[in-house]
């Protein structure tokens, strides 16, 4: 191509477009909460918590080749500790998160180590029943005293009251507040917060020397074992971080709903296999890819929420869907799942890597100094 | 000791469905070394359609063999069309694409037979009612021993008995059994033999997924009613069968999914107040992890289990 | 007359160019020896012709072109191939890995039940362990059985890639008497691929010599034996 860009890695061109970057993130996350309706400012809410849990089951596939689908298992042990925790001992619901953290990690490690032990589907396997079990585990009859069972617990949320204080800022407050009127703004925050610690988590993990030899593990087993990686316990450890990262959003989905019940979505494989799709459609391997992919997916379960009836289809696509009365999100996003693994198996971000690619010349700086920037692309395919 | 051995033979007779889906999980492993996960959900579109069928006015006898040819076209057409080309890539893209069509059918059976789809809503969903296969009144039953043995029970477990030796005699004694050990024992000298390999495990899917819609069958017959999330539990069962019987044995498989059957009836018999109806699959889940840790080729497995 | 003609035949793995265009003959009733060294390409040339590798150039086989067809085709034309490292079902019986040969074939169970009698009758130690899986046996029993699988596809043309790897001396001599039987009372050709150069070429009708995925030399062994240079740098006698 004749008019290729080309693009100094770490030259004033690309610290520009950092820089332009960086502000648009910015002024629309303080757009979102400020200027947005309500319904937005809930549906990127729910967007950050997925993108947590997405970003969570990234860490364990992208950087060591495994899979879970027993994350939704993660997801509700935080959403019942919390609640537990509230509702029986009478905590305040944020001090909970690091305990939901704590827990979700032991379980993780416990659980995937017999199967980190041996090659092959086992983890997958055992994680699915992981999944299976945990809601099956809270109606149990035996810790129904504990988990009220399939009845759920109540009051499970943060209590917002007169007393609680302002923090505005020359009468403008893009955080809600939290004496209860407006309090959507405030869990966008605590889900961007979340997303913020997920995302330094997770480049601290793939960015230290764990994660290095974790990616010598994904590429090449026998290289990590000369390099002296205990594969098992390495994958133990990361396997239970990715475990307690996902048990985040689940805590703030109790804080946020103040009810829970064990048969809710997110808490059985379903929720599974919706972390699995976010993850893949964004791009699994690269750290952006689960934001871009709860996004795309939230705003198009929404979207098509409503399709069961024929009417609200759009003519364009009415004759694809028309002919059922269920919404059809469910097999959108199977079909795409199958489709992207064909055409783009690094989702959309390794699309746009691709697009990218084919317009502007990235020339990278001399070996030896220090990089800055950030490296992460789309694995080569293999 | 009555008591005993109706729960022993219910659980055989529970268990020999989950044989059922093992079976087909261990075929394909054996072939290609893939876990399929949509052997359930195959399984339970076949289902689906033979309520189908049923609804037409077709005889359920004939309407059970017509789903059992839809599984088949349903698990070829699958190996042919997304597997083969995608197990080029990698492993990975081969399991979500498995996911992919668990999430795909279950969606389908939904939208076509009414139901809600998964991710936006717990797994209860709209059930259908299904005919038995067998007699099933609460006085179809005979005694042995003073035990009440239902016939519903007798016939299901007579019948995969006969299933397994139909597959012990196609394995054992016919030209396509021969090649699908071949290949499944090593692919490059199965085409230096002269077998198309493809095609074999076209086969292989096909059986696999028709004998697992048999199971989707009896399964829905026994609980007398379809929905969206007849499988799910019983896919966990069949993996924990192959996983105890080992991975790459038929026979294993076999002998897999009864014990876990009688196992989890036992359990559920004895010890009610712990196990009830809730925890069976804690039970699935335990064996499975008992498994990995103690024997990871499982019993009946030639150990090709690498360790890590 | 011609039975197998390769020209230019190119293949690869992936990226990597491995046969840079091969021109071999094997005349019907020869033995055929292909000599070179680790890595030179032998046995990506027999699996090239057997078909389950991607190739380019020209493969004529009895007059007909089959650089596209596919390997049961192949075989069923009557090409064997017993692949380098035994290559058996190691989880199938000694018979079942012989009847798996045999599955090309169309005519009736009992000739292919015959045949297997007859080379049990040449390797008495294969029909001692019939029932016995094949991954149980000895490395020289394997080779056997290798051999005797691709036999009862009844070909016309046997690609052998090394079967003396890791035999005993004796039981290397033993194997090669089997083949020159082969050819002489049953007129198979056979193209053969082996390290030891020495023994292959007392057999053998013509040799090839191949470096780096080219032919660098081919004649009578007389011919190759006779000229010092080749003698020495790829003989070593
Ligand atoms: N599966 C493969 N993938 C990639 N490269 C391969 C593969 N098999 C062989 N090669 C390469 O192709 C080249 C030729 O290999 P080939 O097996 O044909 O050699 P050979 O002449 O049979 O050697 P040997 O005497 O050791 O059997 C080698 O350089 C080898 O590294
Ligand atoms: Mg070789």
């Amino acid at each position: 191509m004749s008019a290729r860009i080309i693009i100094k890695s770490g030259g004033r061109a690309s610290w520009a477009i950092r820089a332009a970057a960086a502000a648009a993130v910015v002024a629309l996350l303080l757009w979102i909460p400020t200027r947005g309706s309500d319904s937005l400012i809930d549906t990127c809410t729910t967007a950050a918590m997925l993108m947590a849990a997405a970003m969570s089951l990234n860490l364990l596939l992208g950087y060591t080749g495994q899979i879970s689908l027993g994350h939704s298992a993660f997801f509700g042990i935080g959403v019942y500790t919390t609640a537990i925790a509230v509702t029986r001992w009478g905590w305040s619901p944020f001090v909970t998160l690091p305990v939901a953290f704590a827990v979700a990690f032991v379980v993780g490690l416990l659980v995937s180590l017999p199967a980190l032990r041996i090659k092959g589907v086992y983890l997958a396997l055992v994680t699915l029943a992981l999944g299976l079990v945990f809601p099956a585990f809270i109606k149990w009859p035996k810790i129904e005293w504990l988990t009220n069972g399939s009845r759920g617990l109540d009051q499970t949320g943060f209590k917002f009251s007169k007393d609680n204080p302002t923090y505005e800022l020359f009468g403008w407050n893009p955080w809600g507040n939290l004496r209860g009127q407006n309090v959507k703004p405030f869990y966008f925050w605590v889900g961007v917060l979340m997303v913020v610690f997920v995302y330094l988590v997770c480049r601290g993990v793939v960015k230290s020397r764990v994660g290095r030899s974790l990616v010598a593990i994904r590429d090449n087993s026998t290289a990590a074992a000369v390099m002296g990686v205990n594969l098992a316990v390495t994958k133990g450890i990361v396997f239970g971080l990715s475990a307690a990262m996902c048990a985040l959003p689940g805590s703030l989905s109790a804080i946020r709903t103040g009810t829970v019940t064990p048969d809710s979505a997110l808490l059985t494989v379903a929720g599974s296999i919706t972390f699995l799709v976010i993850m893949v459609v964004g791009g699994s391997g690269s750290l952006w890819g689960p934001v871009m992919g709860a996004i795309v997916y939230q705003f198009i379960i929404e979207r098509t929420g409503d399709w069961s009836d024929p009417d609200k289809i759009p003519g364009a696509v009415r004759p694809l869907f028309s002919w059922s009365d269920v919404a059809p999100g469910g097999g959108i996003f199977a079909m795409a799942l199958i489709l992207l693994m064909f055409f783009a198996p690094f989702g959309i971000v390794g699309l746009w890597h691709k697009l990218v690619a084919k317009v502007v010349t990235v020339v990278p700086k001399p070996a030896g100094t220090t990089s800055l920037v950030r490296e992460e692309t789309a694995p080569a395919e293999s | 000791m009555a008591l005993f051995l109706q729960r022993l033979v219910d659980g055989l007779a529970e268990g020999s469905i989950y044989a059922l889906l093992a079976l087909g999980l261990v075929i394909i492993y054996r072939g290609t070394g893939h876990l399929n996960f949509a052997q359930g959900e195959m399984a339970l579109f076949s289902t689906y359609t033979v309520y189908q069928f049923g609804e037409w006015g077709v005889p359920i006898g004939i309407a059970v063999l017509l789903g059992m040819c839809v599984g088949f076209v349903l698990g070829a057409a699958t190996e042919v069309v997304l597997v083969r080309p995608i197990s080029k890539k990698s492993p990975f893209a081969v399991f979500i694409v498995t996911i992919g069509m668990f999430q795909l059918l279950n969606w389908l059976d939904g939208a076509i037979w009414g139901g809600q789809q998964l991710p936006s809503t717990a797994m209860g969903s709209k059930q259908v009612k299904f005919p038995s296969l067998f007699p099933s009144n609460p006085d179809d039953y005979f005694t042995v021993f003073g035990a009440a043995i239902t016939w519903r029970s007798f016939c299901i477990l007579a019948l995969v008995l006969v299933i397994g030796a139909v597959l012990y005699l196609l394995f054992n004694y016919t030209k396509l059994g021969l090649a699908m050990r071949a290949v499944a024992s090593n692919s490059e000298s199965a085409k230096l033999v002269g077998i198309r390999t493809s095609t074999v495990l076209m086969f292989s899917w096909g059986i696999a997924a028709a004998i697992g819609a048999l199971g989707g069958v009896v399964f829905a017959g026994l609980t007398t009613n379809v929905n969206q999330s007849l499988m799910f539990q019983v896919f966990i069962y069949a993996s924990a069968a192959a996983t105890l019987g080992g991975f790459d044995s038929p026979g294993g498989a076999v002998v897999g999914g009864l014990s876990i059957g009688v196992i989890q009836n036992l359990a559920a018999g004895y010890a009610d107040e712990w196990v009830g109806q809730e925890m069976k699959v804690g039970v699935a889940f335990l064996v499975i992890l008992a498994v990995l840790l103690l024997r990871p080729s499982g019993l009946f497995g030639t150990s090709k289990v690498e360790r890590v | 007359m011609t039975l197998l003609r390769t020209q230019g035949l190119t293949a690869g793995y992936g990226p990597l160019t491995v046969l840079e265009g091969i021109d071999i003959e094997v005349n019907e009733g020869e033995i055929v020896v292909m000599l070179g060294a680790n890595g030179a390409g032998k046995t990506t040339t027999m699996r090239a012709i057997s078909g389950v590798m991607p190739r380019q150039g020209i493969i004529e086989y009895e007059g007909r072109a089959i650089q596209k067809a596919s390997p049961d085709a192949i075989v069923r034309g009557g090409i064997a191939q017993v692949p380098q490292g035994r290559g058996t079902f190691p989880e199938l019986s000694v018979a079942d890995n012989m009847r798996a040969g045999a599955y090309v074939r169309r005519d009736s169970a009992a000739s292919v039940q015959a045949d297997l009698e007859k080379w049990f009758e040449v390797f008495p130690r294969l029909a001692e362990r019939h029932a016995q899986r094949a991954g149980s046996l000895s490395g020289g029993e394997q080779q056997m059985l290798a051999i005797a699988r691709a036999l009862m596809s009844r070909p016309k043309l046997l690609l052998c890639d090394e079967p003396s790897m890791g035999l005993a001396p004796l039981i290397t001599q033993e194997l090669f008497h089997v083949i020159e039987r082969l050819n002489r009372d049953e007129g198979l050709s056979v193209l053969l691929v082996e390290q030891n150069a020495n023994l292959a070429m007392h057999m053998a009708s013509r040799v090839y010599l191949l470096e780096t995925g080219r032919i660098v030399a081919s004649g009578s062994a007389a011919e190759l034996g006779a000229d010092d240079t080749i003698r020495k740098a790829y003989l070593g006698f």
